[in-house]
């Protein structure tokens, strides 16, 4: 059987003493595109996090390509994660180009000391490409609008040759007009890499269009699944 | 007269003492900067105080004891601000308040005459000796040494800690690694130019540069030049007039500094704050 591309079983995470995640188990397949919809502080970020070995697991077990990394990560597992966190603060005068922000992707698989070579470099300029930002390329990163931001950071995800993507809330920085344009980015980045993508929004019709099934989730724990096609009803039947 | 002065054993010291405390300030600072730690400066080198102080107190060398005392502080303030759930500026004024604390209850407690303790927290770059020297200069040749080598995993802690680690960079070593480096820094140049003064010459070279360029590389350049331009200007300026050449120093860097503001690209072009 070929193993999931990454899989939760009963994990529980906490910050302190406020539990975040409530014995979640999630089983995501390879190439599958899966939304991550709930309200601010469901537990979806923390989901993603959990996934990047950036927060510890109090219990349960965490699976990357049927491989367990919730006590040791491999490095070449985490290497293969391309992750694109919410708009970033930073210093809009932060020493740093767009370039160079897609660059950092691959640092970790360039090794300590190393310079990058010619092919990390087109790696690069593929994935500036791809974005539709090699334009952009030399421009301070913290110059650029929130939606070129996003772009520099898919790029930067893209860069790294991923198996899996992790995106948190890409429709935050973007003009509600744009949101149609990004899921399409999004889907063909998914399909032209063959990644399997992980998106987490609280935009029910961004994931409908995107994906392929949503996972709901509310107070640290999955609360249901479903077709994406079925998300707009269900919130409406919710909701309204 | 003062011309004359170039040629002395002990001004030649000096001069030294400012490129190699210079360096070593200087590329710690522009990490400080740009990780918005600019605190950890007036924090390390209290501790450094306090443990020279400590040194005193026992008889032991306060070189010796101001390098672990600093080193502790170092290396409290990340794990503090880790596991305190803090931030790093939090962590900081605590470390701060207990260095300073400490110092004063030490400086109180010391018997005698205190000019040599406080010797520790204005520092004088003409009586650097060949010991001072030494120390400084294998402090910049190591920090010069680890900025090349891992200029591109630097690059990624001080653009983003959480992105750096979720790539799969040891993003948390990084950070701590560069706080343990302010502290051998900011204490090899405690006796150059003294505990509060060393503040400043970590702060001031690295915030000019960051006046004038979008790039890391040059900025750790610029902010070296700057560094080393304030020192021996300062050491002119204090030996022409007959001032405190630690004082003269710090003033040319902030001179340097408010130029460098009036005259930046990057503020002109709207390249200050948060956005």
């Amino acid at each position: 059987m070929k193993p999931s591309a990454c899989e939760l079983r009963e994990v529980w995470v906490a910050y302190g003493k406020t539990p975040a995640l409530r014995g979640v188990s999630l089983r995501v397949e390879q190439g599958e595109l899966l939304g991550l919809f709930g309200h601010n502080g469901a537990g979806k970020s923390t989901l993603l996090r959990t996934l990047l070995g950036l927060v510890p697991v109090q219990s349960g077990e965490v699976f990357v390509e049927g491989v367990p990394v919730q006590k040791r990560y491999p490095p070449h597992l985490r290497q293969r994660i391309g992750y694109v966190p919410q708009i970033l603060r930073v210093d809009a005068g932060v020493p740093v180009s767009a370039r160079d922000v897609v660059m950092m992707g691959q640092y970790a698989q360039i090794g300590w000391g190393r310079l990058p070579s010619r092919q990390h470099h087109k790696a690069a300029n593929r994935a500036l490409q791809a974005m539709g930002i090699a334009p952009l390329a030399d421009k301070p990163f913290g110059h650029l609008s929130g939606g070129e931001q996003q772009r520099v950071l898919l790029a930067r995800a893209l860069a790294q040759s991923p198996h899996l993507l992790l995106m948190d809330e890409p429709t935050n920085s973007v003009d509600w007009q744009f949101v149609r344009d990004l899921a399409k980015l999004i889907r063909e980045v998914h399909e032209t890499n063959a990644l399997t993508t992980i998106v987490v929004s609280h935009d029910a019709p961004f994931l409908a269009l995107l994906c392929d099934r949503v996972v709901l989730m509310e107070g640290g724990k999955t609360l249901a699944e479903m077709p994406a096609s079925a998300l707009l009803k269900w919130v409406e039947q919710e909701f309204v | 007269m003062w011309m004359s002065l170039w040629i002395e054993g002990f001004m030649q010291r000096a001069l030294l003492a400012t490129v190699l405390s210079g360096v070593a300030c200087s590329l710690i600072g522009v990490l400080i900067v740009t990780m918005r730690l600019s605190f950890i400066g007036v924090c390390i080198s209290h501790a450094a105080f306090a443990g020279a102080l400590v040194g005193l107190h026992l008889g032991i060398s306060p070189l010796s004891s101001s390098v672990v005392t600093s080193l502790l502080a170092a290396g409290v303030l990340g794990p503090l601000a880790d596991k305190g759930n803090l931030s790093p500026d939090t962590a900081i004024g605590v470390v701060f308040s207990a260095s300073i604390a400490l110092a004063f209850l030490l400086l109180a407690l010391l018997p005698g005459p205190k000019s040599e303790a406080l010797g520790w927290l204005w520092g004088n770059v003409l009586t650097v000796s060949r010991e001072n020297l030494w120390l400084l200069g294998i402090t910049a040749g190591i920090l010069t040494s680890l900025v090349l080598l891992f200029f591109k995993e630097l690059q990624a802690v001080v653009f983003h800690r959480e992105l750096a680690a979720a790539s799969g960079l040891p993003a948390t070593a990084i950070f701590y690694g560069v706080l343990m480096c302010s502290g051998v820094a900011i204490t090899a140049s405690l006796s150059a130019i003294g505990g509060l003064l060393v503040f400043s010459m970590v702060i001031n070279p690295a915030a000019t540069a960051y006046q004038f360029t979008y790039r890391l590389s040059r900025l750790f350049l610029l902010s070296v030049l700057f560094a080393v331009l304030a020192g021996w200007i300062g050491l002119a300026l204090s030996a022409v007039f007959n001032l405190p050449s630690g004082a003269m120093i710090v003033l040319v860097s902030t001179a340097m500094l408010l130029v460098a503001v009036a005259l930046s690209p990057k503020r002109r072009a709207g390249g200050g704050g948060v956005r």
